[in-house]
């Protein structure tokens, strides 16, 4: 059968048509929200019109089967309207307020998970890890489902000081902000990439490999048309494997994950934030990773028993300091922990006031 | 330079380059701005190119023009 | 019937209350052969603690250098279905705002051409269809973009824009980050489509400082809405804030980073010429507090992941610019930014690198933006910096000693 014309340069579908009408009419015009419970809320526009949100998590890794079963569940509550947010939930637009208990109800009957909004765990911005990606360490899929197995409470029911942000990312190339997160989970290789002479000839151009590197641990090999790396500089980034694909880092053994804490992208009351080493590493332990999980649950539990109200993880961890977090957590501090790339004397204590 | 006269420079530009150093678009506006050809022809010449499918766009790390493989 | 493989360890992650990406891979392994050799290889991947795909290459429409990934398997033996499986990354709608009957095209056009597997949506924000071969690449945009769908960007371009929900259901927003996220996809398709960058340029858009897309943490260009007036206080919904339980000595007051909010006597009372707009207040009471006046946003440049010289957070370039359309006088300055960046940028060297490279004055005398403070959190601490001809001949301590 016949290809129907392409067409390009054409840009996306225009978003004004694909708003509810409520929004249409409303637009950039709304008074106020209200948070009804962790999987919905309520917009009051000016002009006195509502519209509900009933929002429920996504695995963001979708068959198509369960995206025409939203489109269904849309077209029979919302009149075909259904958004997504960037932390991959799904949101239903409810217009009718009628609509919203049978939907609810049908949604819980499809044992979807309702929640994320409010001062709670939101669902996980992560990567592709092993489902796609040449450069993964760790597998995102699964960190997230056991994650969010682990805190579904705090997605639908429980509250929290304020929102808390997990993110997990499969390598150091971080797609997605991993490192401005609560609590994020970022895996790392641990042993220097292997060089594959012969494919690095045919298949890698040696000037933007020696550039790629952050340390400047590789320079040229002319005997070898090749590349060295010297050892002791390299930081397992896994960068030049990216650029030159003869430079293989994966290693089953040595990879796993490191957990980071306290970054934050809002301004509200505190600037923006890194997110800090608390975890230099775990191993790979799937398909479960059960000590990934209890680290995220010592660092939650203290900071629901330490923060105050509204604050952040990052603004809690600043407020005691880091050297009370580590006691409080009791995770080893090691050389790790301590900078020694770019920004490396901007985080050395520099006053003699301190906790022990 | 009339534009086929500038594709045809382009892609024997390209050509000499393989294997030797990977070209980016950059590199190749670059190169013409230095002969004093104007930015817009030298786009539309690279757009042509690659809407023939003469050259094509590479990815390594990067994104470069190439010469597409037999 | 597609190939089935035992699954024991994938199968642990089909257990607990949150959905499973196992279950998904497993519904479309139900039908396509493609999805079923994706579970057999993660599976194995789960086995070896180790990732078997393989990047980069040759792969894409005729005429695009960006919007699919190529992606092979490194056991295509073992697994030839897989053995190409590229990604195939479609722009998406600004605000993810979707009707029914586009997401069934959606599925439609990937069920006869793919593995049935999406993600919904990338990092960056494009509706990525995961897993088809090379030779279905032509059939699959000439489907999409004939109903309206484009590539999204990939490579050494313009990436995918994306935005907060904006004006389409907040109350916050202090410009239309929908309308800016069209209007900036619309105006640089070329540079979208045909990479012609050093690297990766991204653009997010936001409509105030609760920054609910990340945009100050990975855009190259953050555009972050804000204002320039007052904050009108609602006496009467303070009051009901009050009564509600809220404690608005501590939660707001106490809490406000510049100290500009007294509450006294069930009044509330805002300094506004010492307020930073950080939105702590205004999103706590919600009913009681409005941001007025000028509207605009800021923009900030050079935020990105580590890779290489580090993490780096968006730094104020222009504390406020009207974003109205259609936009003018923005797209004049981020054509001088990518003017610049064309001519220095080393291969894969983001604008933010470059700017600590070449240093922020030349930056912004390049795209003619005036040094003002809100661009620094201090000013420099040590006793190093240059003097131009024109700086000698500048006499600006006459401002103040006439």
């Amino acid at each position: 059968m016949a290809l129907p014309q392409r067409r390009t340069d054409i840009g996306p579908p225009h978003y004004k048509d694909f708003l509810p009408p409520v929004i249409q009419k409303n637009y950039g015009d709304w008074k106020y929200h209200e948070v009804i419970n962790g999987g919905l809320m309520v917009h009051v526009a000016n002009s006195g019109d509502k519209i509900w949100t009933v929002r429920i998590a996504s695995p963001r890794l979708l068959a198509t089967d369960t995206i025409r079963e939203y489109a269904d569940l849309a077209e029979k509550y919302c009149g075909g309207y259904v958004r997504f947010t960037t932390r991959n939930n799904v949101e239903f637009l409810v217009s009718e307020e009628k609509n919203i208990e049978p939907l609810v109800a049908e949604l819980k009957a499809k044992k979807q998970m309702l929640g994320g909004i409010g001062p709670r765990i939101s669902n996980i911005v992560h990567t592709q890890g092993w489902i796609h990606c040449h450069s993964a360490c760790t597998d995102a899929s699964g960190l997230v489902k056991v994650l969010m197995d682990e805190f579904a409470d705090y997605f639908n029911e429980k509250t929290l000081p304020n929102k808390v942000r997990f993110a997990v990312a499969c390598c150091t190339n971080m797609c997605g902000a991993v490192h401005c997160s609560d609590i994020a989970v970022v895996a790392i290789h641990r042993k220097v990439p292997r060089i594959e002479h012969e494919n690095v000839k045919n298949m890698c151009e040696v000037p933007s490999t020696l550039a790629c590197c952050p340390t400047g641990a590789i320079s040229p090999d002319p005997a070898k048309k090749s590349i060295k790396i010297k050892d002791e500089k390299c930081m397992y980034c896994g960068n030049c494997y990216s650029v030159c694909p003869a430079l293989p880092i994966s290693d089953s053994e040595y990879d796993g994950v490191a957990i980071v804490v306290g970054g934050k992208v809002g301004s509200l009351r505190s600037d923006p934030k890194f997110s800090k080493l608390v975890i230099p590493y775990i191993p790979n332990n799937p398909p479960r990773w059960p000590e990934v999980a209890k680290a995220f649950k010592i660092i939650l539990d203290a900071y629901i028993a330490g923060a105050k109200k509204h604050e952040r993880v990052g603004e809690w961890v600043e407020r005691i300091g880091w050297e009370q977090f580590f006691n409080i957590t009791k995770f080893p501090f090691t050389f790790q922990h301590i900078d020694d790339f770019t920004i490396a004397r901007e985080t050395f204590r520099t006053s003699a006031a301190f906790k022990w | 330079m009339e534009i086929a006269e500038l594709k045809e420079n382009m892609y024997k530009l390209v050509e000499s380059a393989m294997g030797k150093k990977k070209l980016k678009a950059g590199d190749i506006k670059k190169h013409y701005r230095n002969e004093g050809i104007a930015e817009d022809q030298v786009k539309e010449a690279l757009k042509e190119l690659v809407d023939e499918g003469r050259l094509i766009y590479t990815y390594f790390g990067g994104s470069y023009v190439e010469i597409p493989p037999k | 019937m597609p190939k089935k493989y035992d699954t024991p360890l994938l199968d642990e992650l089909e257990k607990g209350p949150f959905p499973s990406f196992v279950t998904e891979i497993k519904k479309a392994a139900a039908r396509t052969e493609m999805a079923a050799a994706e579970l057999g290889v993660l599976e194995r991947c789960y086995r070896e603690k180790k990732t078997h795909w393989k990047h980069g290459g040759i792969v894409g429409v005729r005429g695009y250098g960006g919007g699919v990934i190529g992606r092979y398997s490194d056991v295509p033996e073992d697994f030839p279905e897989v053995a190409h499986f590229h990604t195939v990354r479609i722009n998406s709608i600004a605000g993810f705002f979707y009707t029914s009957e586009s997401l069934r095209t959606i599925c439609d056009i990937w069920d006869k051409y793919g593995s049935g597997l999406t993600n919904l949506h990338g990092s960056t924000g494009d509706l990525v269809l995961l897993g088809t071969t090379t030779d279905k690449l032509e059939a699959i945009f000439a489907e999409y973009s004939s109903r309206g769908w484009d590539l999204g960007g990939s490579g050494s371009a313009m990436r995918t824009p994306s935005c907060c929900v904006g004006p389409a259901r907040c109350e916050w927003s202090n410009i239309d980050t929908l309308d800016i996220n069209y209007a900036v996809t619309q105006e640089f398709q070329d540079e979208m489509h045909r990479p012609a960058f050093p690297y990766k340029f991204k653009f997010k858009t936001v409509g105030c400082a609760v920054d609910c897309n990340a945009s100050i943490a990975r855009a190259d260009c953050s555009i972050i809405g804000t204002w320039k007036g007052n904050i009108a206080v609602d006496q009467a919904e303070v009051a009901n804030y009050a009564k509600a339980g809220m404690d608005i000595q501590a939660e707001i007051a106490d809490l406000c980073p510049t100290q500009c909010i007294t509450y006294a006597g069930g009044k509330l009372a805002i300094d506004d010429a010492n307020c930073s707009r950080c939105m702590h207040c205004i999103a706590k009471m919600t009913k009681a507090l409005k941001a007025t006046g000028e509207k605009g946003a800021s923009i900030l440049i050079g935020s990105k992941a580590p890779f290489v010289v580090g993490a780096t957070l968006s730094w104020v370039i222009v504390p406020f610019i009207k974003m109205e359309a259609p936009y003018t006088e923005f797209f004049a300055l981020i054509r001088k930014m990518w003017e610049w960046w064309d001519e220095h940028g080393k291969n894969r060297e983001r604008i933010g690198e470059l700017i600590i490279r070449r240093g922020m004055r030349e930056f912004l005398e390049y795209i003619g933006v005036d040094p003002v403070p809100q661009q620094v959190k201090e000013p420099r601490r040590d006793p190093f910096w240059f003097w131009t001809e024109d700086d000698l001949n500048q006499k600006p301590w006459e401002a103040y000693t006439k």
